[in-house]
Protein backbone atom coordinates (compact mmCIF):
# COMPACT_ATOMS: atom_id res chain seq x y z
CA UNK A 1 0.00 0.00 0.00
CA UNK A 2 1.53 3.53 -1.23
CA UNK A 3 2.27 6.03 1.68
CA UNK A 4 -0.56 8.22 2.57
CA UNK A 5 0.33 11.29 1.43
CA UNK A 6 -2.67 13.44 2.43
CA UNK A 7 -3.26 15.80 5.65
CA UNK A 8 -4.66 13.71 8.52
CA UNK A 9 -6.94 15.11 11.03
CA UNK A 10 -5.13 16.24 13.78
CA UNK A 11 -6.53 14.84 17.19
CA UNK A 12 -6.94 15.91 20.55
CA UNK A 13 -8.80 15.71 23.45
CA UNK A 14 -12.45 16.74 22.27
CA UNK A 15 -12.48 15.38 19.31
CA UNK A 16 -10.40 12.02 19.95
CA UNK A 17 -14.09 9.85 20.74
CA UNK A 18 -15.08 10.62 16.99
CA UNK A 19 -12.18 9.74 15.64
CA UNK A 20 -11.73 6.34 17.88
CA UNK A 21 -15.48 6.10 16.70
CA UNK A 22 -14.51 6.39 12.64
CA UNK A 23 -11.61 4.06 12.89
CA UNK A 24 -14.75 1.20 14.45
CA UNK A 25 -16.44 2.52 11.49
CA UNK A 26 -18.81 4.42 13.54
CA UNK A 27 -20.53 7.83 12.94
CA UNK A 28 -21.14 9.53 16.24
CA UNK A 29 -21.77 13.37 17.20
CA UNK A 30 -21.51 14.72 20.96
CA UNK A 31 -25.63 14.85 23.04
CA UNK A 32 -26.37 16.74 25.39
CA UNK A 33 -26.99 15.34 28.32
CA UNK A 34 -28.88 18.61 29.78
CA UNK A 35 -31.05 19.64 27.31
CA UNK A 36 -30.38 16.93 24.77
CA UNK A 37 -29.14 18.86 21.47
CA UNK A 38 -26.79 17.04 19.33
CA UNK A 39 -23.76 18.87 17.95
CA UNK A 40 -20.80 18.71 16.00
CA UNK A 41 -17.49 19.52 15.76
CA UNK A 42 -16.80 18.01 19.05
CA UNK A 43 -16.12 20.58 21.94
CA UNK A 44 -16.26 20.85 25.81
CA UNK A 45 -19.74 21.85 26.41
CA UNK A 46 -23.16 22.28 24.51
CA UNK A 47 -22.96 24.72 22.37
CA UNK A 48 -26.91 25.28 23.21
CA UNK A 49 -26.76 25.44 26.61
CA UNK A 50 -23.35 25.52 27.99
CA UNK A 51 -23.73 21.97 30.00
CA UNK A 52 -20.95 20.31 30.01
CA UNK A 53 -22.34 16.63 30.90
CA UNK A 54 -22.37 15.20 26.91
CA UNK A 55 -22.60 11.76 25.42
CA UNK A 56 -21.66 10.47 22.11
CA UNK A 57 -23.96 8.82 20.20
CA UNK A 58 -24.61 6.97 17.10
CA UNK A 59 -26.01 9.20 14.16
CA UNK A 60 -27.82 7.60 11.59
CA UNK A 61 -25.41 8.57 8.65
CA UNK A 62 -27.88 9.91 6.76
CA UNK A 63 -27.85 13.45 5.10
CA UNK A 64 -28.38 15.61 2.21
CA UNK A 65 -26.31 17.57 -0.29
CA UNK A 66 -26.76 21.24 1.31
CA UNK A 67 -23.65 22.19 -1.50
CA UNK A 68 -20.43 21.53 -2.45
CA UNK A 69 -17.54 22.55 -4.12
CA UNK A 70 -15.14 20.82 -7.03
CA UNK A 71 -11.44 21.24 -6.89
CA UNK A 72 -9.72 22.19 -9.98
CA UNK A 73 -6.44 24.05 -8.38
CA UNK A 74 -4.54 21.77 -6.17
CA UNK A 75 -3.10 23.41 -2.90
CA UNK A 76 -1.61 20.12 -1.27
CA UNK A 77 0.71 17.51 -3.45
CA UNK A 78 -1.76 14.81 -1.58
CA UNK A 79 -4.58 15.19 -3.52
CA UNK A 80 -2.83 15.87 -7.47
CA UNK A 81 -4.26 12.08 -8.59
CA UNK A 82 -7.60 13.71 -7.69
CA UNK A 83 -8.13 16.77 -9.10
CA UNK A 84 -10.74 17.18 -10.07
CA UNK A 85 -12.30 16.26 -6.97
CA UNK A 86 -15.16 17.59 -4.85
CA UNK A 87 -15.77 18.97 -1.09
CA UNK A 88 -19.45 18.62 -0.25
CA UNK A 89 -20.92 20.75 2.83
CA UNK A 90 -23.36 17.76 4.11
CA UNK A 91 -26.72 18.36 5.81
CA UNK A 92 -26.60 15.31 8.49
CA UNK A 93 -30.22 14.26 9.41
CA UNK A 94 -29.85 15.31 13.08
CA UNK A 95 -28.89 18.31 12.70
CA UNK A 96 -25.76 19.62 12.25
CA UNK A 97 -23.64 20.08 9.02
CA UNK A 98 -20.30 19.32 8.49
CA UNK A 99 -17.37 19.21 5.57
CA UNK A 100 -16.72 16.17 3.68
CA UNK A 101 -16.67 14.52 0.46
CA UNK A 102 -19.01 12.82 -2.19
CA UNK A 103 -16.91 9.17 -2.90
CA UNK A 104 -18.09 6.36 -5.58
CA UNK A 105 -19.60 8.70 -7.82
CA UNK A 106 -18.73 11.38 -10.92
CA UNK A 107 -18.31 15.36 -9.76
CA UNK A 108 -21.49 15.40 -12.57
CA UNK A 109 -23.87 13.56 -10.47
CA UNK A 110 -23.83 15.95 -8.06
CA UNK A 111 -26.55 17.88 -7.03
CA UNK A 112 -27.89 20.19 -3.74
CA UNK A 113 -30.50 18.61 -2.32
CA UNK A 114 -29.47 14.52 -2.72
CA UNK A 115 -29.67 12.21 0.10
CA UNK A 116 -26.45 10.89 1.12
CA UNK A 117 -25.18 8.54 3.29
CA UNK A 118 -22.21 7.94 5.64
CA UNK A 119 -19.12 5.23 4.25
CA UNK A 120 -15.76 5.18 6.08
CA UNK A 121 -12.26 5.33 4.27
CA UNK A 122 -9.43 3.83 6.14
CA UNK A 123 -6.89 6.15 5.09
CA UNK A 124 -4.08 4.83 7.39
CA UNK A 125 -3.70 1.67 10.09
CA UNK A 126 -4.99 4.52 13.19
CA UNK A 127 -7.00 7.04 10.92
CA UNK A 128 -10.38 5.79 9.57
CA UNK A 129 -12.00 9.05 7.12
CA UNK A 130 -15.89 9.55 7.35
CA UNK A 131 -16.95 10.32 3.75
CA UNK A 132 -20.86 9.99 1.93
CA UNK A 133 -21.78 8.34 -1.30
CA UNK A 134 -25.44 8.94 -2.79
CA UNK A 135 -27.92 7.10 -1.56
CA UNK A 136 -29.11 6.20 -5.56
CA UNK A 137 -32.24 4.96 -5.05
CA UNK A 138 -33.54 8.47 -4.29
CA UNK A 139 -37.35 7.51 -4.58
CA UNK B 1 -26.32 56.57 25.55
CA UNK B 2 -26.78 55.04 22.54
CA UNK B 3 -25.77 53.94 19.09
CA UNK B 4 -27.38 56.74 17.24
CA UNK B 5 -26.11 58.77 19.42
CA UNK B 6 -22.85 58.46 17.63
CA UNK B 7 -24.09 59.28 14.37
CA UNK B 8 -21.93 61.91 12.57
CA UNK B 9 -19.74 62.42 15.97
CA UNK B 10 -16.90 60.61 14.26
CA UNK B 11 -15.04 61.71 10.94
CA UNK B 12 -12.32 59.85 8.42
CA UNK B 13 -10.09 62.74 8.12
CA UNK B 14 -6.97 61.72 6.54
CA UNK B 15 -6.57 58.03 4.25
CA UNK B 16 -3.16 57.03 2.95
CA UNK B 17 -2.24 54.30 0.80
CA UNK B 18 0.91 53.05 -1.24
CA UNK B 19 1.70 51.66 -4.72
CA UNK B 20 -0.25 48.32 -5.03
CA UNK B 21 0.20 45.44 -6.96
CA UNK B 22 4.16 44.37 -6.74
CA UNK B 23 6.15 46.23 -4.31
CA UNK B 24 9.20 44.09 -3.83
CA UNK B 25 11.71 45.99 -2.34
CA UNK B 26 9.15 46.80 0.97
CA UNK B 27 8.41 44.41 4.12
CA UNK B 28 4.29 44.79 4.67
CA UNK B 29 5.57 46.94 8.09
CA UNK B 30 7.32 49.31 5.69
CA UNK B 31 4.09 49.83 3.56
CA UNK B 32 1.82 50.48 6.60
CA UNK B 33 4.42 52.90 7.46
CA UNK B 34 4.61 54.94 4.09
CA UNK B 35 0.66 54.88 3.73
CA UNK B 36 0.75 56.02 7.74
CA UNK B 37 3.07 59.10 6.59
CA UNK B 38 0.76 59.34 3.49
CA UNK B 39 -2.22 59.78 5.51
CA UNK B 40 -0.92 62.15 8.21
CA UNK B 41 -0.41 64.36 5.07
CA UNK B 42 -3.54 63.79 3.92
CA UNK B 43 -4.86 65.29 6.48
CA UNK B 44 -2.10 67.69 8.42
CA UNK B 45 -1.69 65.78 11.67
CA UNK B 46 1.87 65.29 12.77
CA UNK B 47 2.74 62.00 14.71
CA UNK B 48 2.83 62.73 18.00
CA UNK B 49 -1.12 64.29 17.80
CA UNK B 50 -2.11 59.93 17.28
CA UNK B 51 -2.76 59.45 20.25
CA UNK B 52 -4.28 56.16 19.45
CA UNK B 53 -2.81 52.86 16.84
CA UNK B 54 -4.72 50.11 15.88
CA UNK B 55 -3.12 47.45 13.56
CA UNK B 56 -4.19 44.59 11.40
CA UNK B 57 -2.31 41.56 11.08
CA UNK B 58 -1.07 40.47 7.42
CA UNK B 59 -0.39 37.63 5.75
CA UNK B 60 2.64 35.98 6.63
CA UNK B 61 3.19 37.26 9.97
CA UNK B 62 3.59 41.08 9.25
CA UNK B 63 1.53 43.85 10.98
CA UNK B 64 2.52 42.65 14.71
CA UNK B 65 0.90 45.76 16.54
CA UNK B 66 3.89 45.96 19.04
CA UNK B 67 6.70 46.17 16.29
CA UNK B 68 4.96 48.54 13.82
CA UNK B 69 4.26 50.93 17.22
CA UNK B 70 8.32 50.86 18.00
CA UNK B 71 8.72 51.60 14.29
CA UNK B 72 6.86 54.54 14.47
CA UNK B 73 8.13 56.06 17.52
CA UNK B 74 4.36 56.04 19.01
CA UNK B 75 3.39 56.02 22.92
CA UNK B 76 -0.23 56.05 22.03
CA UNK B 77 -2.39 56.08 24.41
CA UNK B 78 -5.09 53.33 23.40
CA UNK B 79 -4.56 51.00 20.79
CA UNK B 80 -3.91 47.07 19.55
CA UNK B 81 -4.95 44.88 17.35
CA UNK B 82 -8.26 42.65 16.37
CA UNK B 83 -8.69 39.69 14.91
CA UNK B 84 -11.76 39.85 12.80
CA UNK B 85 -10.50 38.28 9.35
CA UNK B 86 -11.60 39.92 6.44
CA UNK B 87 -13.87 42.51 8.42
CA UNK B 88 -10.69 43.40 11.08
CA UNK B 89 -10.78 47.32 9.06
CA UNK B 90 -14.47 47.29 9.59
CA UNK B 91 -14.47 46.62 13.32
CA UNK B 92 -11.25 48.76 13.58
CA UNK B 93 -12.78 52.02 12.15
CA UNK B 94 -15.97 51.27 14.65
CA UNK B 95 -13.57 50.47 17.88
CA UNK B 96 -11.65 53.78 17.10
CA UNK B 97 -15.47 55.62 16.97
CA UNK B 98 -16.45 54.22 20.25
CA UNK B 99 -13.10 55.52 21.66
CA UNK B 100 -13.19 58.97 19.77
CA UNK B 101 -17.02 59.65 20.74
CA UNK B 102 -16.13 58.34 24.61
CA UNK B 103 -13.50 60.53 24.83
CA UNK B 104 -10.11 58.05 25.23
CA UNK B 105 -8.19 59.12 22.51
CA UNK B 106 -8.48 62.59 20.08
CA UNK B 107 -6.25 61.35 16.92
CA UNK B 108 -6.62 57.62 15.99
CA UNK B 109 -4.48 56.22 13.15
CA UNK B 110 -5.67 52.38 11.48
CA UNK B 111 -2.72 50.45 9.67
CA UNK B 112 -3.03 47.72 7.27
CA UNK B 113 0.57 46.57 5.04
CA UNK B 114 1.34 43.47 3.01
CA UNK B 115 3.80 42.17 0.96
CA UNK B 116 1.84 38.51 0.21
CA UNK B 117 2.37 39.20 -3.78
CA UNK B 118 6.06 39.11 -3.14
CA UNK B 119 6.00 36.45 -0.60
CA UNK B 120 3.71 34.39 -3.08
CA UNK B 121 1.24 33.88 0.03
CA UNK B 122 -1.28 31.07 -1.63
CA UNK B 123 -3.68 30.92 0.80
CA UNK B 124 -3.61 26.87 0.41
CA UNK B 125 -4.45 26.31 3.81
CA UNK B 126 -8.04 25.05 5.47
CA UNK B 127 -9.72 27.11 6.73
CA UNK B 128 -10.18 25.24 10.10
CA UNK B 129 -7.77 22.12 10.48
CA UNK B 130 -10.13 19.22 10.45
CA UNK B 131 -10.99 20.28 7.02
CA UNK B 132 -7.43 19.55 5.58
CA UNK B 133 -7.93 15.24 5.40
CA UNK B 134 -10.82 16.44 2.76
CA UNK B 135 -9.11 18.59 0.37
CA UNK B 136 -10.80 21.83 1.82
CA UNK B 137 -8.14 24.28 0.74
CA UNK B 138 -8.34 28.51 0.71
CA UNK B 139 -11.22 30.58 2.10
CA UNK B 140 -13.35 30.61 -1.38
CA UNK B 141 -15.07 27.23 -0.62
CA UNK B 142 -17.62 29.01 1.63
CA UNK B 143 -18.49 31.22 -1.64
CA UNK B 144 -18.13 28.39 -4.00
CA UNK B 145 -20.68 26.42 -1.54
CA UNK B 146 -22.75 29.78 -1.48
CA UNK B 147 -22.66 30.43 -5.48
CA UNK B 148 -23.41 26.69 -5.61
CA UNK B 149 -26.58 27.11 -3.51
CA UNK B 150 -27.55 30.17 -5.02
CA UNK B 151 -27.66 28.47 -8.84
CA UNK B 152 -29.47 25.72 -7.41
CA UNK B 153 -32.61 28.02 -4.79
CA UNK B 154 -32.70 30.49 -7.90
CA UNK B 155 -31.65 29.64 -10.56
CA UNK B 156 -28.91 31.72 -11.24
CA UNK B 157 -26.07 31.30 -13.90
CA UNK B 158 -22.42 32.02 -14.09
CA UNK B 159 -22.88 34.41 -16.97
CA UNK B 160 -25.11 36.40 -14.36
CA UNK B 161 -22.04 36.11 -11.56
CA UNK B 162 -19.29 37.20 -14.52
CA UNK B 163 -21.17 40.35 -13.99
CA UNK B 164 -19.24 41.09 -11.18
CA UNK B 165 -15.83 40.65 -12.43
CA UNK B 166 -16.52 42.53 -15.52
CA UNK B 167 -18.29 45.33 -13.72
CA UNK B 168 -15.23 46.15 -11.44
CA UNK B 169 -13.02 45.28 -14.35
CA UNK B 170 -14.40 48.33 -16.01
CA UNK B 171 -14.33 50.43 -13.17
CA UNK B 172 -10.20 49.35 -12.62
CA UNK B 173 -9.82 50.67 -16.50
CA UNK B 174 -10.15 54.07 -15.28
CA UNK B 175 -8.37 53.79 -11.77
CA UNK B 176 -4.62 54.50 -12.01
CA UNK B 177 -3.99 52.66 -8.63
CA UNK B 178 -5.45 49.23 -9.93
CA UNK B 179 -3.28 46.30 -10.15
CA UNK B 180 -5.27 44.51 -12.66
CA UNK B 181 -5.96 47.27 -15.59
CA UNK B 182 -6.46 44.64 -18.92
CA UNK B 183 -10.05 44.94 -20.04
CA UNK B 184 -12.02 41.36 -19.36
CA UNK B 185 -14.65 40.03 -21.67
CA UNK B 186 -17.25 37.39 -21.18
CA UNK B 187 -15.55 35.50 -23.22
CA UNK B 188 -12.25 35.54 -21.10
CA UNK B 189 -14.43 35.19 -18.12
CA UNK B 190 -15.93 32.07 -19.44
CA UNK B 191 -13.44 30.43 -20.72
CA UNK B 192 -11.11 30.95 -17.64
CA UNK B 193 -9.79 27.95 -15.38
CA UNK B 194 -12.02 26.92 -12.60
CA UNK B 195 -10.73 27.11 -9.50
CA UNK B 196 -13.06 25.71 -7.27
CA UNK B 197 -16.53 25.22 -9.44
CA UNK B 198 -18.72 26.95 -9.92
CA UNK B 199 -16.19 30.23 -9.01
CA UNK B 200 -13.49 31.04 -12.20
CA UNK B 201 -9.77 32.88 -11.96
CA UNK B 202 -11.75 36.05 -12.10
CA UNK B 203 -14.17 35.69 -9.19
CA UNK B 204 -11.05 35.45 -6.54
CA UNK B 205 -9.36 38.58 -5.21
CA UNK B 206 -6.34 39.25 -7.04
CA UNK B 207 -3.57 39.24 -4.42
CA UNK B 208 -1.72 42.41 -4.28
CA UNK B 209 1.26 43.94 -2.31
CA UNK B 210 0.89 47.20 -0.44
CA UNK B 211 -0.47 49.29 2.77
CA UNK B 212 -3.57 51.00 3.70
CA UNK B 213 -4.03 54.17 6.40
CA UNK B 214 -7.24 55.74 7.70
CA UNK B 215 -6.61 58.27 10.56
CA UNK B 216 -10.10 59.50 12.80
CA UNK B 217 -11.43 62.08 14.66
CA UNK B 218 -14.12 63.96 16.43
CA UNK B 219 -16.36 66.04 14.15
CA UNK B 220 -15.45 69.35 16.10
CA UNK B 221 -11.81 68.43 15.92
CA UNK B 222 -12.32 67.87 11.95
CA UNK B 223 -13.25 71.31 11.50
CA UNK B 224 -9.88 72.54 11.53
CA UNK B 225 -7.87 69.95 9.30
CA UNK B 226 -6.58 70.00 5.56
CA UNK B 227 -9.41 68.07 4.05
CA UNK B 228 -13.44 67.82 4.52
CA UNK B 229 -14.40 65.42 6.54
CA UNK B 230 -16.15 62.23 5.97
CA UNK B 231 -18.73 61.15 8.78
CA UNK B 232 -19.09 57.77 10.61
CA UNK B 233 -23.32 58.09 9.41
CA UNK B 234 -23.82 54.22 10.60
CA UNK B 235 -22.33 51.29 11.71
CA UNK B 236 -22.89 48.03 12.05
CA UNK B 237 -21.68 44.09 12.87
CA UNK B 238 -22.54 40.77 14.02
CA UNK B 239 -19.87 37.88 14.58
CA UNK B 240 -21.45 34.01 14.07
CA UNK B 241 -19.25 30.91 15.35
CA UNK B 242 -22.22 28.48 14.81
CA UNK B 243 -21.62 27.83 11.18
CA UNK B 244 -22.05 24.17 11.47
CA UNK B 245 -25.49 24.53 12.92
CA UNK B 246 -27.57 27.41 11.28
CA UNK B 247 -27.47 26.28 7.61
CA UNK B 248 -28.12 30.22 6.31
CA UNK B 249 -24.82 31.45 8.00
CA UNK B 250 -23.64 30.11 4.23
CA UNK B 251 -25.89 32.27 2.53
CA UNK B 252 -24.21 34.84 5.01
CA UNK B 253 -28.17 36.09 5.50
CA UNK B 254 -27.78 35.63 9.24
CA UNK B 255 -24.92 37.90 9.87
CA UNK B 256 -25.45 40.37 7.25
CA UNK B 257 -29.43 40.83 7.93
CA UNK B 258 -28.33 41.72 11.57
CA UNK B 259 -25.68 43.96 10.52
CA UNK B 260 -28.73 45.59 8.13
CA UNK B 261 -30.83 45.75 11.28
CA UNK B 262 -28.26 47.80 13.43
CA UNK B 263 -26.51 50.11 10.61
CA UNK B 264 -29.74 51.54 8.91
CA UNK B 265 -31.41 52.06 12.39
CA UNK B 266 -28.65 54.22 13.70
CA UNK B 267 -28.01 55.83 10.34
CA UNK B 268 -31.73 56.46 10.47
CA UNK B 269 -31.59 56.05 6.40
CA UNK B 270 -32.65 53.00 3.89
CA UNK B 271 -30.95 51.36 0.72
CA UNK B 272 -33.21 53.65 -1.21
CA UNK B 273 -30.78 56.70 -0.07
CA UNK B 274 -27.80 54.87 -0.32
CA UNK B 275 -25.61 56.39 -3.48
CA UNK B 276 -23.10 53.85 -3.55
CA UNK B 277 -21.86 50.48 -2.43
CA UNK B 278 -18.32 49.03 -1.45
CA UNK B 279 -18.50 44.83 -0.71
CA UNK B 280 -15.17 43.55 0.13
CA UNK B 281 -15.10 40.91 -2.13
CA UNK B 282 -12.69 38.34 -1.48
CA UNK B 283 -14.37 36.33 -3.80
CA UNK B 284 -17.46 37.69 -6.38
CA UNK B 285 -20.11 35.93 -4.85
CA UNK B 286 -19.80 38.47 -1.91
CA UNK B 287 -21.33 41.12 -3.76
CA UNK B 288 -24.56 38.60 -4.42
CA UNK B 289 -24.76 38.24 -0.65
CA UNK B 290 -24.44 41.90 0.25
CA UNK B 291 -27.16 42.45 -2.34
CA UNK B 292 -29.55 40.49 -1.24
CA UNK B 293 -28.82 40.64 2.61
CA UNK B 294 -29.10 44.32 2.81
CA UNK B 295 -31.91 44.09 1.20
CA UNK B 296 -30.60 46.55 -2.36
CA UNK B 297 -33.04 43.17 -4.15
CA UNK B 298 -34.82 40.60 -2.75
CA UNK B 299 -33.52 37.60 -1.51
CA UNK B 300 -32.23 35.34 -4.59
CA UNK B 301 -32.64 38.18 -7.21
CA UNK B 302 -29.18 39.62 -7.37
CA UNK B 303 -28.10 37.38 -10.57
CA UNK B 304 -30.66 39.48 -12.67
CA UNK B 305 -30.84 42.30 -10.65
CA UNK B 306 -27.35 43.47 -11.52
CA UNK B 307 -27.74 43.28 -15.72
CA UNK B 308 -28.22 46.11 -17.80
CA UNK B 309 -25.67 48.70 -16.00
CA UNK B 310 -27.67 48.67 -12.65
CA UNK B 311 -24.44 48.58 -10.34
CA UNK B 312 -21.69 50.17 -12.95
CA UNK B 313 -20.55 53.77 -12.72
CA UNK B 314 -23.58 56.03 -14.08
CA UNK B 315 -25.91 53.16 -13.13
CA UNK B 316 -28.79 53.12 -10.10
CA UNK B 317 -26.25 51.65 -7.58
CA UNK B 318 -22.64 51.88 -8.66
CA UNK B 319 -20.81 48.79 -6.76
CA UNK B 320 -17.46 48.49 -5.71
CA UNK B 321 -16.72 52.01 -8.26
CA UNK B 322 -12.55 51.08 -7.72
CA UNK B 323 -12.45 47.77 -8.76
CA UNK B 324 -12.49 46.45 -5.55
CA UNK B 325 -10.38 43.13 -4.72
CA UNK B 326 -11.28 41.35 -7.54
CA UNK B 327 -9.33 44.10 -9.85
CA UNK B 328 -8.21 47.27 -7.86
CA UNK B 329 -5.89 45.50 -5.08
CA UNK B 330 -6.63 42.61 -2.45
CA UNK B 331 -6.13 44.75 1.08
CA UNK B 332 -9.29 43.31 2.88
CA UNK B 333 -11.45 46.03 2.42
CA UNK B 334 -9.21 48.50 3.68
CA UNK B 335 -9.12 49.90 -0.43
CA UNK B 336 -12.77 50.22 -0.55
CA UNK B 337 -13.21 52.51 2.07
CA UNK B 338 -10.31 54.23 1.22
CA UNK B 339 -12.18 54.76 -2.50
CA UNK B 340 -15.12 55.16 -0.62
CA UNK B 341 -13.66 58.54 1.81
CA UNK B 342 -12.09 60.11 -1.39
CA UNK B 343 -15.05 59.88 -3.42
CA UNK B 344 -17.43 61.90 -0.90
CA UNK B 345 -14.52 64.21 -0.89
CA UNK B 346 -14.89 64.55 -4.95
CA UNK B 347 -11.93 63.36 -5.30
CA UNK B 348 -12.66 60.49 -7.69
CA UNK B 349 -11.69 61.63 -10.63
CA UNK B 350 -12.78 60.17 -13.99
CA UNK B 351 -14.75 57.39 -11.75
CA UNK B 352 -16.40 60.33 -9.90
CA UNK B 353 -19.89 59.34 -8.48
CA UNK B 354 -21.63 62.19 -9.64
CA UNK B 355 -23.12 63.98 -6.63
CA UNK B 356 -22.47 61.40 -4.05
CA UNK B 357 -23.55 62.33 -0.52
CA UNK B 358 -24.21 58.84 1.11
CA UNK B 359 -22.49 55.32 0.40
CA UNK B 360 -22.05 52.01 2.36
CA UNK B 361 -19.18 50.04 2.79
CA UNK B 362 -19.48 46.23 3.77
CA UNK B 363 -17.17 43.59 5.14
CA UNK B 364 -16.87 39.84 5.76
CA UNK B 365 -14.61 37.40 7.11
CA UNK B 366 -13.28 34.12 8.09
CA UNK B 367 -15.23 31.31 7.63
CA UNK B 368 -18.78 33.08 8.15
CA UNK B 369 -17.96 34.58 11.38
CA UNK B 370 -17.51 38.40 10.87
CA UNK B 371 -19.89 40.55 9.10
CA UNK B 372 -19.86 44.45 9.40
CA UNK B 373 -21.10 47.75 7.79
CA UNK B 374 -20.14 51.55 7.65
CA UNK B 375 -22.72 54.32 6.35
CA UNK B 376 -20.17 57.03 6.00
CA UNK B 377 -21.55 60.50 4.55
CA UNK B 378 -19.98 64.02 3.15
Amino acid sequence: MAEYSKPLPVIETWNAPYWQAAKRHEFVAQRCQACGYTHLPPGPVCTNCLSAAQDWVQLSGKGTIYSYGIYYQLWHPGFTADIPYNVALVQLAEGPQIISQVVDCKNEELDCGLKVEVVFEDATAEVTLPKFRLVRNNS
Amino acid sequence: MGLRDLRDQVCIVGVGDTPQGAVPHKTGDELAIDAARAALQDCGLKKDDIDGLFVQRSYGHQGDYLKVGLMLGLNPRVGGAIDGSGATGCYMLQHAALLLQAGMANYILLLYGTNQKTNRNRFGEALLEEHAPYGAFNPSLPFAFAFRRHMHLYGTTEEQLATVALNQRQHALLNPKAAQRTPLTLDDYMSARYVVWPLRMFDYCYITDGGHAFVLTTAERAKDLRKPPVYIRGMGRQEAFRAYETPDLVMQSFQQQAVAKMIFNMADVGVKDLQALYVQDAYSPAVFAALENYGFCPQGEAGRWIQGGRIALGGELPVNVNGGQLSETYMVGWQNTCDAVRQLRGEGGPRQIKDVELLMCTYTGGLREHAGALILQR
